[in-house]
Parts: structure tokens; C-alpha cells; sequence
């Protein structure tokens, strides 16, 4: 009689058997000893809402009421081509505005006079000077330039090789203006340096600080001369703290910095100098 | 022949029962965990797993706090002598779009037994086609940008020889 039961199957069965209980064994003692059972989940940074505003303190009492002065209405004689007007601040109080003029870069302020042109106030996107009691308009160059020409930089192949060459890359349109106890930054100049992060690594050396391996302010290891960056008053050494309101703690915070720049219309940022806290006060305009 | 016949079948079960038992979600939580000393933190919406496979979907990278990386869809494939990581949909912080594409619509790295010091690279962006290899045993990352349609501001982490442009660092 044959046997129905193979005894050979049966063995293969049983050997396949014991090499997956044993495959599976060792996996266990792997996982229970080696691996790790959770992920890691990433944690949302809870940190003060950054100050992107100014605010102006004053008394309790009530403000005056505004007073509705009658719209001078100025008469423009004509305008000035050989004044070329590259930024301008204007508001009530002051107007400063930078222009070139014969090739060169000039920063006037209320009153000040260029080749018998008295400057003698202006817009948003102008500026008006007096000459022998008529007015003259100078119309902003458009920002379109400055775009353009970090477009050329980008994308046209000819001058990229060009620019490539040169030793000291072309610093952008936009001015920074020294307004006494804090500085005017032009937005361009923002919108600039946020479009192209490489441009500002070649003008400024940052380096993080840590402490017990935790950011702790961020050191400026260079400055380059005559770059918007040493114009806002930054110098070698220094170590950035806080921007804003929010401590500098942390490469996110730094970083959410950056990304928000271009939403900031005043900048607070406080450094450490020999030791020392300060304040640097910007508006962007 | 039977006792090669019985060898073949052990090596064949020992190769399979490795790949089912394998905690592959465990093995990727300790990647992720080693990642994390490094300042890389990986979150996913959802994990899948398989046999031979394991699929992440919705995955942010985040770099020292930093999400500088979203993809869409990872698979991790593996036979073992054979394996390749696919990674569907990668975006990137527009932040860094002066060094790097933002969007690139798939990346695969394959490593196989045959040549177990090289990893090969395949990218499909919007910049072309780059196809490079990882060299393990001279740690070294070169990828050649042979199909590329406008590489813009990629050129300035690019170098050129007879073949065209390329990308190399050591690491």
C-alpha cells in the first residue's frame, strides 16, 4: 500500500517552518534592542509674535484734531533732465532724497540746493525744486530699472559671464538714508537681497554662536565696505540678538526673519557690541 | 543535485522570510531618530508598508527647525540585492531658488549588489534630465546634466567639461 504522506514535503515544510520562526525571532531581538518604536515629530518653535510696527508712546491726552489746511496748488514750470532722482523719503516733517547728479550719487535734504535747484519738498514718487521762484517736478526712476537689471544678472546668458568675471559683483539701485535716529531703508533693496541670498553672502559674513550646541545670536564676520549692509550701521564683530522682538535663538528664527522681510516696514534689531546692547532702529520705504 | 536543490530552498526561504519579518516602519523610525542628531527632522502624513516596500506620503523635511523640503510621495523598495528609493513631487523653499530648482517631479537612487559602491541617481525636474552616480568608496556625488532643457540659475553649482554640464561635491 502506498503512503499518502510524503515524508520528504512534510521535512521541507517543517525546515521552512523553523527558518521563519527563527527569521522572525531575530527580528524581534533586533527591534526590542536596536530599534526604535516612534518617530520623532517636529516641533512647532513657540516664539514671541515678532513687533513688525512701531509704536509711538505719547501721552493720555486726546490728539488735536487734524487741521484741513487748503491744497497749495504748485505751479510746475518744467523739469530737470540732468537731475536724476533715485529714492526719496517724504513726509510730513522732512523729504530726503537721493539723486545723481553729473555721474554722482547725492543725498539732499529740505533746503539743500544743487546747480541753483533748491529742493523744496515732495511725493511719494517725486520730488519738486524751486529755481528763481519757479517749481520744477523730478519723477523717480522707476524701480522697473532695478529689475531689470537683476533680471540681466539672472538670466541673459552674455552678461551673467560678464558679471561672473568681475571681481566686485553690481550692487543694487536702492539707498540706505541716514535719518538721525534711525535709518531709511529703500525696499527695493529688500526686495533685492530676498530674490537672490546668494548676493548677500558675498557682502556679509554671518556665523552662528552656540552655546552648550545652541544658537545663541548670530556674529557678523564681515562687512564689505561701501555695501547696503555696512550702511545699515553693521560691523565686524557684532552679534546679532534679536530682530523685531524675537530672539535670534535659533536657525528657524533667523530664517523666518529672512522669509519675512519683505513684510516688515520697520525693523528693530538688537545687537551685542564690545559687550554692549544696542538698538538699531530701520524703516523700509 | 537534491542536497542543491534542499541549499537553494533555504537560501530562497532565509531571503524571503527576512523581507516579510522585516520591521521596515521600526527600521525607518530609526533612521529618522539618527536623522534628528543631525538637525533633520522627517514628519509624513501616512506610512505604508509591504513585503518588499514601504511608501511615505506627505512628507515635510526640516531642516534645524527649518521645513525646506515638502515631497509628495516616497517609496523605499527593496529586494535586498536590489534597492531603490523613488521620490515623487519634491518642492523645495522658494527661498533657495537662487541655488537649486524648486520643484523637481521625481528623483530615483537605486543601489545593487553588482556595483555595492555606487549608488545611481536619476532626476527629472524642470531643468531636464540629470543622471549621476554616488560614489561611496570615493564619496563623491557627481551628476551630469546631459538633457536639460534651462538650467538658469542652477549654472552657478554647475561645472562644464566635454560632456556638458555637471554637478560634483565630496562629502
Amino acid at each position: 500500500m502506498k503512503n499518502p504522506f510524503k515524508l520528504k514535503i512534510f521535512k521541507n515544510v517543517i525546515v521552512i517552518l523553523v527558518i521563519f520562526v527563527l527569521i522572525k525571532l531575530l527580528w524581534v531581538v533586533a527591534d526590542t534592542l536596536w530599534l526604535s518604536s516612534y518617530g520623532v515629530e517636529h516641533k512647532k518653535e513657540v516664539g514671541g509674535k515678532g513687533l513688525y510696527y512701531r509704536v509711538k508712546l505719547s501721552t493720555n491726552k486726546a490728539p488735536p484734531p487734524p487741521k484741513v489746511e487748503p491744497k497749495k496748488i504748485i505751479k510746475i514750470a518744467g523739469n530737470i533732465k540732468e537731475i536724476k532722482l533715485k529714492a526719496i523719503y517724504s513726509s510730513d516733517e522732512s523729504t530726503v532724497v537721493t539723486i545723481v547728479y553729473k555721474q554722482k550719487t547725492k543725498i539732499l535734504g529740505l533746503g539743500d540746493t544743487i546747480n541753483g535747484f533748491t529742493l523744496n519738498g515732495g511725493g511719494s514718487n517725486y520730488a519738486i525744486f524751486v529755481k528763481n521762484s519757479k517749481n520744477y517736478r523730478v519723477e523717480l526712476e522707476e524701480s522697473k530699472k532695478s529689475k531689470n537689471i537683476y533680471n540681466s544678472i539672472k538670466f541673459s546668458k552674455d552678461t551673467t559671464k560678464k558679471i561672473e568675471n568681475k571681481s566686485t559683483p553690481s550692487l543694487p539701485d536702492g539707498e540706505i538714508i541716514d535719518a538721525g535716529d534711525h535709518k531709511i531703508i529703500d525696499k527695493s533693496l529688500i526686495e533685492y537681497y530676498t530674490k537672490d541670498i546668494d548676493s548677500i553672502y558675498k557682502n556679509i559674513g554671518i556665523k552662528d554662536l552656540k552655546k552648550d550646541n545652541i544658537v545663541n545670536g548670530f556674529m557678523i564676520t564681515f562687512v564689505r565696505r561701501g555695501t547696503p549692509f555696512a550702511k545699515l550701521g553693521l560691523k565686524r564683530g557684532d552679534i546679532l540678538k534679536a530682530i523685531n522682538g524675537r530672539q535670534l535663538n535659533s536657525y528657524k528664527a533667523a530664517f523666518d526673519a529672512y522669509k519675512n522681510a519683505l513684510n516688515m516696514s520697520n525693523v528693530t534689531l538688537v545687537i551685542e557690541r564690545k559687550k554692549e546692547e544696542m538698538e538699531l532702529e530701520y524703516e523700509v520705504n | 543535485m537534491q542536497m542543491v536543490k534542499n541549499i537553494l530552498l533555504i537560501i530562497a526561504t532565509l531571503w524571503f522570510a527576512i523581507l516579510l519579518f522585516m520591521p521596515k516602519v521600526d527600521l525607518y523610525y530609526s533612521l529618522e531618530n539618527k536623522l534628528v542628531k543631525k538637525g533633520i527632522v522627517i514628519n509624513e502624513k501616512s506610512i505604508d508598508e509591504s513585503v518588499f516596500s514601504l511608501s511615505l506620503k506627505e512628507s515635510d523635511i526640516y531642516a534645524e527647525g527649518i521645513n525646506l523640503v515638502k515631497l509628495n510621495k516616497i517609496n523605499i523598495f527593496t529586494l535586498l540585492f536590489y534597492s531603490s528609493i523613488n521620490v515623487n513631487g519634491i518642492n523645495i523653499d522658494e527661498s533657495l531658488k537662487s541655488f537649486i530648482p524648486v520643484t523637481v517631479e521625481k528623483l530615483i537612487a537605486s543601489h545593487s549588489i553588482l556595483s555595492p559602491r555606487k549608488v545611481f541617481i536619476t532626476i527629472v525636474g524642470n531643468f531636464g534630465v540629470a543622471d549621476g552616480i554616488v560614489d561611496l568608496k570615493k564619496k563623491i556625488i557627481r551628476l551630469d546634466f546631459s538633457d536639460t532643457n534651462e538650467l538658469n540659475n542652477l549654472k552657478k553649482q554647475l561645472k562644464k567639461d566635454k560632456k556638458g554640464w555637471y554637478y560634483e561635491k565630496s562629502f
